[in-house]
């Protein structure tokens, strides 16, 4: 069962077996991998695009991907989780920027539609109802400044420019802020690490 | 470039917003095999995995996953299984008596052991050779690398993106230029040059008439490179242009212009 193949994640060795075998046309070890990891990139995926529809469509698209270019999988650059997840993230941030580029000619303005979402209060509450509290929670240790930054670059695929503009912040400001973010998140996630309080645990 | 500005680049590359003149540099830095800016990217992007798989876990719907292994199979039935190797080479023909097929046969095999030794030989030896040419390739690779990584780090040097115009809108370039020091220009995506023609790059400063960069030709995926000396009396590149001219360049533009980028 799905459910019970993602309460026991696949072991680091494993899923690179798992790739290896992928890359020669096994389809059970495709199977193993789809139940150990869809669920991660979905939710990455949705935090990106809040639609189903496309989320799901990114989500076949990516682990397509993954079937057809298993060989070309290169352990030293990378977990296979990690290739996964950055394939996931870049694959959504595409469709979101095509979305709104739609949105751009037919709706309204992506500033407007972001500026919506900006408003502080409303987004955490909006994030924490759906359910989106524990990168919610990762981030939030970090200031406020660091974590817009991340938030706009990672989630909302804003490029730094934009971020720049939208932030009235120098390009320089907001690059370093993108650094120490980073930073400071590997130190955060370090700390809920050795306390145990991962969130895939509760 | 110090190392502040290197990780600022690399962990903006990792949010996926890095953009302008900033990607243009720090994907140089990365094909040049910088180890500091490759360290730093994967430092970045494992925090952001790490931080995306204590995440949210989401079920897909059990569609996406039988629409996939529906895919797979529908394309692995499509896929033809690999002809049957052939072991005979001489289709088999009626025997008129038995000695010349014998005789045919034994100087069949002794035609193929001889064969056989020349290309277990000639393969070592090929190798061995592969092997030398690889190790001199290898440490020419590495002392062009460690020189692109000196250039591209120096502050003074641009990062120019030459876009494909008429004859070929999908090809492009980077030219990485520094004037005291040289340059390297990496184009991609140009059609192979006609035979009798050869690539030749183009140094433009303001109103003075374009100095000749050297010339250059594509491999089979249309890819080239071309490292630039020193240009005298050319201070300020203002624009760096490709155009296809007769084999071995000439000393002024005549032909059609391929790639053009403005510093």
């Amino acid at each position: 069962m799905v459910g019970v193949t993602m309460s026991t994640p696949v072991d680091p060795h494993d899923a690179e077996a798992l790739v290896a075998r992928i890359a020669e046309g096994d389809r059970d070890a495709f199977s193993r991998f789809y139940d150990a990891f869809s669920g991660t990139a979905f939710g990455l995926i949705r935090r990106v695009l809040r639609d189903p529809a496309p989320a799901e469509e990114v989500l076949q698209e990516v682990f397509w991907q993954v079937w057809r270019e298993a060989s070309r999988y290169d352990a030293r650059r990378g977990s296979p989780v990690a290739w996964l997840l950055m394939r996931a993230k870049a694959r959504a941030i595409d469709k979101l920027r095509s979305i709104r580029r739609r949105e751009k000619t037919f709706v309204m303005p992506v500033n407007e539609a972001v500026a919506r979402r900006d408003d502080g209060e409303a987004q955490s509450v909006a994030a924490a109802a759906e359910g989106r509290d524990v990168v919610q929670g990762a981030l939030s240790r970090l200031p406020d400044a660091q974590r817009r930054v991340i938030e706009l670059a990672f989630f909302e695929g804003l490029t730094q420019t934009e971020i720049a503009e939208r932030l009235g912040e120098p390009l320089g400001t907001v690059k370093t802020r993108a650094r120490l973010g980073l930073e400071r998140l590997r130190s955060v996630l370090r700390a809920q690490d050795r306390t145990g309080e991962r969130a895939g645990e509760r | 470039m110090n190392a502040d500005e290197i990780r600022d680049l690399a962990a903006v590359y990792a949010l996926g917003g890095l953009d302008g003149d900033d990607r243009a540099r720090f994907e140089a830095l990365l094909l040049a095999g910088d180890r500091e800016a490759a360290a730093a990217l994967q430092e970045f992007e494992g925090t952001l995995v790490e931080m995306v798989g204590t995440g949210t876990i989401e079920v897909p719907p059990p569609a996406v996953k039988q629409a996939l292994m529906a895919r797979i199979a529908s394309e692995t039935a499509a896929r033809p299984s690999a002809a049957p190797v052939k072991t005979l080479m001489v289709p088999p023909r009626a025997r008129r008596s038995f000695w010349p097929a014998v005789w045919s046969g034994a100087l069949a095999a002794g035609i193929a052991a001889i064969a056989v030794g020349f290309s277990v030989s000639a393969t070592y030896e090929q190798r061995l050779n592969s092997l030398a040419q690889e190790a001199a390739t290898l440490r020419a690779e590495l002392s062009r690398q460690q020189a692109i990584v000196a250039l591209v780090r120096d502050p003074a040097t641009q990062v120019v993106s030459l876009a494909g115009l008429e004859p070929a809108p999908s090809a492009r370039a980077r030219m990485i230029w520094n004037a005291p020091a040289g340059g390297l220009l990496v184009a991609a995506g140009l059609p192979p040059a006609p035979s009798g023609k050869t690539y030749q790059l183009w140094a433009i400063a303001g109103k003075q008439a374009p100095v000749s960069a050297g010339v250059f030709d594509v491999d089979a995926q249309g890819g080239g490179s071309l490292p630039v000396p020193p240009l005298p009396g050319v201070d300020k590149v203002d624009t760096f242009a490709v155009t296809l001219e007769p084999a071995g360049g000439l000393p002024a533009p005549s032909g059609q212009m391929y790639l053009a980028g403005k510093s």
